[in-house]
């Protein structure tokens, strides 16, 4: 109790000195937390945009359509699938689409380029097609022959809303499909690929020229919570034939996974060498201030009191310092953390570099998440305790006498 | 008189096969009674501080044994010598070496706290010394709030607080006027008679050397005269 009275009391008594360690923690823990946070937050903001312009969360195909993409690899009966998935609890959304590709032509131009046949109406929830558009309107389930396009393909085939083109495919069936159609808007998502190759019908219409009534190849959900679309992925295995799979978006989107994960471990290796300088400086900074009472120390060995109890008292200041600052730090840090969670940084001059990885993003907020403040909280008392440990135990060393005759 | 404290063959050398080897003490025998008032004299670097560092176990020796009431305290590791310490030994210093983050209360009852004693007993035996040494009124007085005078007796209240069987006191008057000094060594005194405590100072001081009941004289580390005061 004595002890940890002095440990207390010497902590008030050196208010300098405590002040710049707690300053030092705690400008490191609120760094951590806020580096943290924007690591997560940028991650989970680039994983959201790139899911929802299109992909989508989850994904059902039929099985062997991932690594086969051709028409022999059909969902064959869209109508039970929208009835099985309709069913399905913490579902918001869901719609078929049939991707095919076709060569589009206007006057002396001609573009091969995507040609998506989409539920109009659950298509306006599962992607940002319709949020996208820049001109003219978007589609409706009762139209024909209207044409959805990405800007920079009509750019390239010189059309605009109101203008017609024709085009080339092949049918479900593999027979011959071709029509005229009209450009009713265009939309623009931010990623130039996908807005340069990019077409869509709607799909009773679609299904008419290429003979794929009640068929996909894709069936998209969207689940209540994006964050438990593994849960409902996993519960729509179960009631799938074996015919098909359902997947989220970590495995139809692995390449961008990965890239995040290896951002991430690049992240975190540097957050690692700025905390090997980090602890170093605070072990320096701790072994400067446990040898400037060095004497104090040796006194009290004098006097009787052991090692075991010298150790506990400069752990104990340690510990009083250290949680004071992981505090204050989780507060700062956590308080930037929400400011920019809610007013996200914007990086304009950024946009085509986030563009090659095919993100359309130009803000990026913070993550804000308790527990993963908690855990770097966590995180700095640990470091900032071990750094104290060598000084600490190497003072403790001292004869009693050495101790006190220490300059 | 019983032996209660045997110094056998003692030595010290500093710095030991390096160029600068210093033998501080050397062959140093002594062996001194239960409620003995002993000083230890010598001119300066003759190994005064160093024997009474090796008989409290602040310090280690080269060689010998120091036997403290039937246990060596040469023997014993540092968690054990600091038990002795706490338990059996008190300490007074010419620097003082008061805790400077405690009250002159906290630092009479430290070691007692450390003993296990309860507040209540604390309090009793502080409020005791304390009206011994005349500091009844500085206890609630931080360190750098009390003169080197203050200072000094309140060392000597956390000395014997906790009734050790031995104090050693090094220099205890060097830092203090003459006035003080010899007040100081009155109350050494008077707490050596009355709580049997066994009393060992080292100094240069001729009129505490004079008080002393035992004289031991070192030179260039070793006694060059031990001999009872008629």
């Amino acid at each position: 109790m004595m002890v940890a009275a002095i440990a207390w009391r010497n902590i008030r008594a050196n208010k300098k000195r405590s002040i710049v360690t707690v300053a030092l923690i705690s400008l490191t823990t609120a760094l951590l937390v806020y580096s943290s946070a924007f690591m997560d937050g940028s991650h989970n903001k680039m994983i959201q945009a790139a899911v929802e312009i299109y992909p989508g969360y989850l994904q059902i195909t039929q099985r062997d359509f991932r690594d086969n993409p051709s028409y022999d690899n059909l969902i064959l009966d869209t109508g039970a699938l929208h009835r099985l998935v309709e069913k399905t609890a913490g579902v918001a959304a869901h719609g078929a689409r049939f991707e095919t590709f076709v060569l589009y032509a206007a006057r002396e131009k001609a573009v091969g380029a995507m040609l998506t046949g989409i539920e109009p109406e659950p298509e306006k929830l599962l992607s940002r097609l319709h949020s996208s558009l820049v001109k003219g309107r978007y589609l409706t389930k009762d139209d024909t022959n209207a044409l959805y396009m990405g800007v920079e393909l009509a750019k390239r085939l010189k059309v605009d809303v109101g203008d017609t083109l024709s085009f080339i495919g092949n049918g479900a069936d593999y027979s011959f499909a071709a029509d005229r159609v009209e450009v009713v808007g265009l939309f623009k998502t931010g990623l130039f690929d996908f807005d340069g190759g990019a077409t869509f019908l709607n799909k009773p219409y679609f299904d008419q020229m290429m003979a794929s009534t009640d068929l996909a190849t894709h069936y998209v959900v969207l689940p209540r919570q994006p964050a438990a679309v593994e849960e409902l992925a996993a519960g729509l295995r179960q009631q799938l034939s074996r015919d098909y799979r359902a997947e989220s978006w970590r495995q139809t989107m692995g390449g961008l996974v990965e890239a995040m994960e290896v951002d991430s471990i690049f992240g975190y290796i540097t957050l690692g060498i700025i905390f090997i300088v980090i602890f170093f400086v605070i072990m320096i900074y701790t072994l400067l201030t446990v040898f400037s009472r060095i004497r104090e120390i040796g006194i009290l060995r004098a006097i009787g009191t052991t090692p075991g109890q010298v150790l506990a008292m400069l752990l104990g200041e340690s510990m009083i310092l250290s949680l004071l600052s992981v505090c204050l730090g989780g507060l700062i840090g956590g308080a930037l953390a929400y400011y920019f969670y809610l007013n996200p940084m914007e990086f304009p001059s950024y946009e085509e570099q986030f563009k090659q990885y095919g993100l359309a993003v130009t803000s990026m907020p913070c993550a804000f998440e308790p527990l993963t403040i908690l855990r770097d909280m966590a995180i700095m008392f640990l470091l900032s305790l071990l750094s104290g440990l060598y000084p600490i135990v190497k003072v403790n060393r001292y004869q009693p006498v050495e101790a006190m005759h220490h300059v | 008189m019983s032996e209660f404290l045997q110094v056998k063959d003692i030595s010290k050398v500093f710095n030991p096969e390096q160029e600068f080897e210093v033998a501080a003490l050397s062959g140093i025998n002594l062996a001194i009674g239960r409620g003995e008032f002993v000083v230890i004299s010598g001119p300066s670097g003759s190994g005064k501080t160093t024997l009474l560092n090796i008989i409290g176990g602040l310090d280690a020796a080269s060689g010998g044994a120091v036997i403290l009431d039937g246990l060596t305290l040469t023997d014993l590791a540092e968690k054990e010598l600091c038990l002795q310490r706490r338990d059996h030994i008190g300490f007074v210093f010419q620097a003082y070496n008061l805790i400077p983050v405690l009250t002159a209360r906290e630092n009479i009852e430290y070691v007692m706290k450390l003993q296990g004693k309860s507040q209540q007993d604390c309090d009793a035996r502080v409020v005791e010394i304390a009206e011994k040494l005349g500091i009844a009124q500085l206890l609630n007085k931080l360190p750098n709030q009390l003169s080197g005078g203050q200072q000094q007796r309140v060392a000597v209240a956390r000395a014997v607080a906790s009734k050790p069987k031995l104090i050693l006191a090094d220099e205890p008057t060097a830092n203090l006027d003459s006035g003080t000094a010899a007040e100081l060594m009155a109350m050494m005194e008077k707490l050596n008679r009355e709580e049997r405590i066994t009393v060992i100072f080292s100094s240069h001081d001729p009129m505490v050397i004079a008080k002393a009941r035992r004289s031991i004289i070192l030179r260039d580390g070793r006694v060059v005269q031990n001999e009872i005061t008629p």
